[in-house]
């Protein structure tokens, strides 16, 4: 029952907020619906923390696993389970949303009620994504997953919301009903009845053609969501014109869900086409990692450049996936988690900046150093843990990538190292014109350093970020079963 | 069982179709009368009656037959039908409708359509289409100040009259081919020898009759109009209510009786499918007008059906009567909601009157969103469920190409249905209209549809089970 309990908590929570929330649109019961959400978020995060604590670390198969009867004529059930790879994802997404709904509390004031129910049930949808064991189960998570978001987007968001709410659901959903029909297509494919069990459908010897098919659906509706270039546009509208709640889970956590699912289902489903197709993704990472840095570079609006970061970050950890080997693995699943605290916290700082001057654009500030010296330094950790500094976490992801990569791919990963350097470029050049230097904008020169809300989302953070940075055997360790048991479901040992 | 058995829950909802006519006699010109009382009666009353028949499989004159199939048919209609009544006694006064005409007239559509489901003869089809179709044009122009009303109802009424024909010739050359009109004779007699040029000419007759009546393209062509024309009550009753009892005869004749066919209609079918479902989501898009909207999407949804009856095997079949539950629920919900936000002077049909409903009525907006997003297909709603099932059974006839072309249509048609969310949601209230309050027994059956969308969409395993055992007795 841990598993479920984690999964409905937030919901719990959500419906809570509506009945603490009062009829209407009630500003006297904002502070009150602020609290409620953030207590729930923190329990989930207490949860998980626990289900960290319980977990076997030696163990490669599925713990907790909760499996009921739910649609048995079509194979269908309620299957719950978390292995080394899926429980830091939960422990992620679980210490995320509190920080994200703490960032709100500047930044929105409009129908907090609603803001903080769609937060909740998005979490969630996301829990659910990271536990399902059946493929059922999944896409109604993952489906489920869009409309929260939407709302996020579309009401919260900025100028061009709508715009970018539209775009970002059909966007992701042309790409996961194609997965649908190859859900069902694989379900039927199970010799007798059908079957929507992940475990049942890894042993499946498919011929090639139908893995061929069922693969390309797939590994579509993830490309999509990681973003992998050419998949990506919808990426910039969606993180410039979502509120910085919004922005931070969307890079923390639902990118994500693009390479877990790579990880999860695409290759062990259809291990033949995934090792065929695997040098030809691999590939569009690259091209995703050296062009997302670089227009990451010339953009102007702070936010903008972030979430182009993420795209070349994200063609890091593809690159890793597609090396379909343990460090490769190991350093991806990590990375995936690094990306979520340093970007989610790169994420959280813009909006701290774009909270007291309403702008997001790097030629507006200069010389914050002097105004704000805690937020820059808090600012500057995350930037170095972005980039991948020895001793902060992005270093031990990135630098697993690229040794697993390079035994397989090595000119690839020559050209895709250079992201690495090409990200330090213009984080810091961005860091630099934001910080340092003289105060050029007289608004600039008053700004408020960081308030007590602001201290409680900047320490976890870095702390965090420091932490995965010197113990990383700590989250490295309970992965190493479970990885090494995909690889060698992928690589058709034991099938 | 007697031979009376079959008909009863027919012969109950006209009897409340009578009590309603009577009612309206007698009372005096001004004095309020609660006329939806006999109607709700009536259709409770052939609910529990269904209810009673179900497995019992009764046979009345040989030419009504209350198995499982019509049955389930049945309750779909008398939820539809209930749901109808509680709505109308918001809206007909307000709307200045005839009110003895407009019970009776939508109960007497109402045992049409029961009888259409039920009847196992072409002819007894063919005048049960005829009893349903009447009351329905009548009920498109039954706001006589209203020239919109007027051209759509005449618009319905002929073409209809041509497709009517049309199927009435379907029928007379299954005739002259089987000598029969009995279901069971016509497939008999069309098995046994060759297959003639006739039978195909009469199967395609039929086709055409029945395409026509769930508004599949190219017949479609009367159905933006009528549901634009009609009074939005009206538009809400006859998008679910019509289509449930023309797919119930259509998969009926198609799926039983005309099955050996399958070869030659088959392919027509799917092409005819693949039009109507990017016809319906496309052009949705485009619209401005909100009943005009619902109604390319209830083309579009004609074309999801449509794979059900192509698929042609047991999976198809029950996917439809599935799907045209979730459907009922999903789109009487939000065209209930539209009619019951309309007045006389303003019908709150444009997409702009939707404007900021979201502030001023919170859980009016909450309720329509969760509609809408059942007939996108968003999990955890019946939408999906259902989509799910009707796909899966194409798919698994080896109908990749129209699963595929459906499941990108319906991203398609999410566009639109999130244009109404866009506009309660995100867009600000220019000139707030003056929007209607909702009474509390409305209230309580919008809750009800949004309860049930729920349960079919997370909990499905029941209601799918008595689907499959709908077809079962027929099939």
């Amino acid at each position: 029952m841990l598993l479920s309990t984690i999964v409905f908590l937030p919901l719990a929570g959500a419906l809570l907020v509506l009945l603490v929330g009062g009829r209407g649109d009630n500003p006297e019961r904002e502070g009150t619906v602020r609290l409620v959400a953030l207590a729930s978020s923190l329990v989930t995060f207490a949860a998980t923390m626990y289900l960290w604590w319980a977990f076997d670390p030696v163990s490669a198969d599925f713990q907790f696993v909760e499996r009921y009867e739910w649609l048995p004529k079509f194979g269908i059930s309620y299957h719950l389970g978390v292995d080394g790879i899926s429980l830091f994802l939960l422990v992620l997404t679980g210490f995320l949303t509190p920080l994200a709904l703490l960032s709100s509390w500047a930044g929105i004031h409009k129908s907090v009620k609603l803001f903080s129910f769609f937060m909740l049930a998005l979490e969630t949808a996301m829990l659910g994504v990271f536990v399902s064991l059946d493929l059922f189960l999944f896409y109604l998570f993952w489906d489920a997953m869009l409309i929260p978001m939407y709302f996020l987007i579309g009401v919260w968001g900025y100028d061009r919301r709508i715009y970018a709410a539209v775009k970002f659901i059909l966007y992701t959903m042309a790409g996961s009903v194609l997965m649908l029909l190859a859900i069902i297509g694989l379900a039927y494919a199970h010799p007798g009845a059908p079957s929507f069990d992940v475990l049942d459908l890894y042993k499946l010897n498919l011929p090639w053609s139908l893995q061929n098919w069922f693969f390309l659906a797939f590994a579509l509706a993830f490309a999509i969501k990681v973003p992998l270039f050419p998949f990506h546009t919808w990426l910039p509208d969606a993180h410039v014109e979502a509120p910085t709640a919004g922005s931070v889970i969307l890079a923390g956590v639902l990118l994500k869900m693009g390479t877990y699912g790579l990880l999860r289902f695409a290759f062990p489903l259809f291990p033949d086409a995934a090792l065929f197709y695997a040098p030809w993704i691999a590939r569009l990472a690259v091209i995703g990692i050296v062009y997302g840095a670089l227009v990451a570079m010339v953009q102007p609006d702070m936010k903008k450049l972030v979430a182009y970061s993420s795209v070349s970050h994200l063609g890091v950890v593809v690159l890793g996936l597609c090396a379909v080997n343990v460090n490769g693995i190991q350093g991806a699943v990590y990375q995936m988690l690094n990306h979520g605290v340093s970007t989610g916290g790169l994420f959280m700082v813009v909006g701290m900046l774009s909270d007291r001057r309403h702008t997001r654009l790097i030629s507006e500030y200069g010389g914050l150093k002097a105004v704000a010296p805690r937020l820059v330094a808090a600012f500057l950790l995350i930037t170095l843990a972005s980039i991948a500094m020895p001793g902060m976490n992005g270093f031990i992801g990135e630098f697993l990538i690229l040794m697993g990569a390079f035994k397989q791919f090595p000119w690839l990963t020559a050209v895709g190292a250079t992201g690495v350097i090409l990200s330090a470029v213009y984080m810091l050049w961005m860091f630099q014109r934001v910080n340092y230097g003289e105060v050029t904008n007289p608004k600039n020169s008053a700004l408020p350093d960081l308030s007590g809300r602001e201290w409680a989302m900047m320490i976890p953070t870095v702390a965090m970020c420091i932490f995965m940075g010197v113990a990383p055997a700590l989250f490295l360790r309970p992965m190493e079963p479970s990885i090494a048991k995909l690889i060698d479901l992928i690589h058709g040992v034991g099938r | 069982m007697n031979g009376f058995a079959a008909t009863i829950p027919i012969l109950i909802v006209v009897l409340s179709a009578i009590a309603a006519m009577l009612a309206e006699a007698i009372r005096h010109p001004g004095e309020r009368m609660y006329i939806a009382g006999f109607g709700l009666i009536g259709l409770v009353g052939a609910l529990v009656a269904s209810c009673f028949l179900w497995d019992t499989d009764a046979i009345s004159f040989g030419v009504v037959r209350a198995d499982n199939f019509s049955l389930f048919i049945n309750i779909i209609l008398c939820i539809v039908g209930i749901l109808t009544m509680v709505f109308s006694n918001d809206v007909v006064e307000r709307e200045q409708l005839p009110a003895g005409e407009y019970y009776a007239l939508t109960l007497f559509g109402i045992s049409g359509m029961m009888l259409m489901a039920a009847a196992v003869d072409l002819l007894v089809i063919f005048l049960a289409l005829e009893v349903l179709s009447l009351a329905v044009y009548v009920l498109t122009g039954l706001r006589r100040s209203s020239a919109q009303g007027a051209e759509a109802a005449f618009k319905y009424f002929l073409l209809g009259a041509f497709s009517s024909a049309f199927f009435l010739y379907g029928i007379a050359f299954a005739f002259a081919v089987t000598g029969s009109t009995r279901l069971d004779a016509v497939a008999a007699a069309m098995l046994s020898g060759p297959t003639q040029p006739l039978a195909l000419l009469a199967v395609g007759l039929m086709a055409v009759g029945f395409s026509f009546k769930v508004s599949a393209v190219p017949f479609h062509m009367w159905t933006p109009d009528a549901y634009e024309g009609a009074p939005t009550v009206v538009t809400a009753f006859m998008s679910t209510a019509v289509k449930a009892a023309a797919f119930a005869a259509f998969a009926r004749v198609f799926l039983s009786t005309l099955e050996p066919f399958q070869g030659h209609w088959g392919p027509v079918l799917s092409v005819i499918a693949v039009a109507t479902m990017i016809v319906g989501s496309v052009l949705g898009v485009l619209q401005s007008n909100i009943k005009r909207m619902l109604a390319y999407s209830s083309i579009a949804h004609a074309g999801y059906l449509l794979l059900g009856i192509v698929a042609a095997n047991r999976s198809g079949k029950a996917a439809i009567l599935f799907y045209l539950l979730a459907y009922a629920v999903a789109n009487l919900g939000a065209l209930g909601i539209v009619a019951l936000l309309g007045t006389a002077d303003e019908p709150h049909d444009q997409l702009r009157d939707f404007a900021g409903l979201w502030r001023s009525r919170p859980g009016l907006a909450g309720l329509l969103t969760v509609f809408l997003l059942s007939l996108g297909g968003f999990p955890p709603t019946a939408g999906f469920i259902a989509k799910w099932y009707i796909f899966s059974a194409a798919m698994q006839e080896g109908h990749y190409w129209l699963a595929i072309i459906g499941v990108l249509t319906s991203v398609i048609s999410v566009f639109f249905y999130l244009r109404i969310v866009v506009m309660m949601y995100m867009t600000e209230e220019a000139g707030a209209p003056a929007r209607p309050r909702i009474s509390i027994p409305s209230m309580l059956a919008l809750t009800f549809a949004v309860l049930a969308t729920f349960y079919l969409g997370v909990l499905p395993t029941k209601v799918l089970d008595y689907a499959l055992q709908s077809i079962e007795t027929i099939f």
